[in-house]
């Protein structure tokens, strides 16, 4: 069984990868892989094919009207206030609805054969930092913890500014990856919205594709400074999400 | 098979304690300071709806479903006190599925799944899969129909089909769905591509 484990590993590997849960580094060679191994690919085919018709065909079972009522009955409280969800319920249901929502979700893990949409992969990417436990991978408001954070673990790190004094409060940065490319991600508060701001080489081999306004009701900024083309990605008011991109594109740039 | 050594984002990371933890509004501390009714609003009822389909699941009907879910949400009222942050939808789910199970063992004994099941299944899953086996093409998964797959899904033992689900269909990550079944993320992963393997082949076959 030697073999067949190696074999066993690399399966799972590829599940982990369509379901975005590998660094970077483990992302990468999964890939190359699924690129050598016909078994590998056949194995995501089956996979996509799989979450695709679960995401599109599998009925969902409503909740019984009155459920939460009763339940709120029960354990003693008369008060029928509001449950008023935290932000970290609030965002992980918003997002739970986008996926549902959303079908263009699947081109994230983009087959050979489709070309990758940025912004779909992009927005794709924020739901899933919305949906996890942290939305980053570093946590600092601090931009001279977050800027080092990213050398050497993605050939250029981003610009990062502070936008805190303008209520765009900085909240930390991770690497998500387009296509097979690690890309690097700023996440920055306004109020209760998260905007994830990410860097994509602008001369990549990614096709735009289509550049929308908005995917999935979460709103698209992106514009092309020294190289890079940034994407803000945000369920903010799109009038807002144009401020933040114009205040960090007239910010200062030092470090 | 040693798997808990594979690379996973949200074990390696997340791992690291409360330092590593996201400070935003409302999540500071969602619960602190609060009576124990408020406590629950917060943490508890913002997941009733998945709480609700996740026990679906576990049960197949609806009755058995809303019981469990209601006896569920009082074992989470008395624990509210326990819960010490983290993710609140992991937390609630985890209860559920503990109260499904039991219920199930009081209520429905027929339809348990024993430990020594479960232990079968463990077993299963360490033995190679066959890759000669039915490996159908992605185009004809696309065909099935919602009736058969919601059969196909009824149809997997309860450790593949509550992982299955919760990542498929309720959308939690490796760490979360690790959390709320109780298992390391490496069997979390193992028994994700063996239920989707199984789904695969019963829906195709």
């Amino acid at each position: 069984m030697t073999h067949s484990k190696s074999d066993d590993n690399s399966v799972l590997l590829v599940h982990a990868y369509l379901d975005g849960e590998l660094d970077p580094a483990n992302a990468l060679g999964i890939a190359q892989r699924m690129n050598q191994e016909p078994a590998l690919a056949a194995e995501a085919e089956r996979i996509k094919a799989l979450q695709q018709l679960i995401h599109e065909r599998l009925p969902r079972e409503t909740t019984p009207p009155g459920l939460a009522a009763r339940i709120e009955a029960s354990i003693g409280g008369t008060k029928r206030q509001h449950a008023r969800p935290s932000w970290r319920a609030m965002a992980a249901s918003i997002a739970v609805t986008a996926m549902l929502a959303s079908g263009s979700t699947w081109l994230v893990v983009g087959s050979q054969q489709q070309p990758i949409m940025v912004a779909d992969a992009l927005v794709a990417d924020h739901i899933r930092g919305l949906m996890a436990t942290e939305p980053v991978d570093v946590v600092s408001s601090d931009r001279h913890t977050v800027k080092p954070w990213f050398n050497g673990r993605i050939p250029n790190s981003p610009r990062v500014v502070d936008l805190g004094k303008e209520d765009f409060p900085l909240i930390g940065g991770r690497i998500d990856v387009v296509g097979q490319t690690p890309v690097s991600t700023l996440v920055y508060r306004r109020a209760k919205h998260m905007i994830s701001l990410t860097a994509v080489p602008a001369d990549s081999h990614f096709e735009l594709g289509r550049v929308p306004k908005s995917v999935n009701g979460y709103n698209v900024v992106h514009w092309t400074e020294n190289g890079l083309t940034y994407w803000a990605i945000s369920d903010l008011e799109v009038k807002e999400l144009e401020d933040f991109a114009h205040l960090f594109r007239t910010s200062q740039t030092e470090l | 098979m040693s798997i808990t050594s594979l690379p996973v984002r949200t074990g390696a990371i997340k791992s690291e304690g409360p330092t590593m933890r996201l400070v935003a509004p409302g999540a500071q501390d969602p619960i602190g300071g609060l009576d124990d009714n408020a406590r629950f609003r917060n943490v508890v009822m913002p997941h009733i709806d998945e709480a609700y389909r996740l026990a679906h699941w576990i049960t197949g009907n609806r009755s058995d479903a809303e019981d469990v879910v209601q006896d569920a949400s009082l074992r989470a009222f008395r624990a509210i006190r326990e819960f010490a942050g983290g993710s609140p939808r992991s937390w609630v789910l985890s209860i559920v599925r503990n109260t499904a199970y039991s219920w199930l063992r009081k209520n429905r004994p027929a339809t348990v799944v024993t430990v020594e099941d479960l232990e079968a299944v463990e077993l299963e899953q360490s033995s190679p899969d066959n890759t000669n086996s039915v490996t159908p093409e992605a185009a004809l998964i696309a065909k099935v129909d919602a009736e058969r797959l919601h059969a196909a899904i009824a149809a997997l033992p309860s450790p593949f089909r509550e992982t299955l689900v919760l990542r498929d269909v309720e959308g939690l990550d490796y760490r979360e769905i690790a959390e709320a079944t109780d298992v390391p993320i490496g069997t979390v992963m193992s028994r994700l591509a063996r239920a989707r393997r199984r789904l695969v082949t019963i829906i195709s076959g």
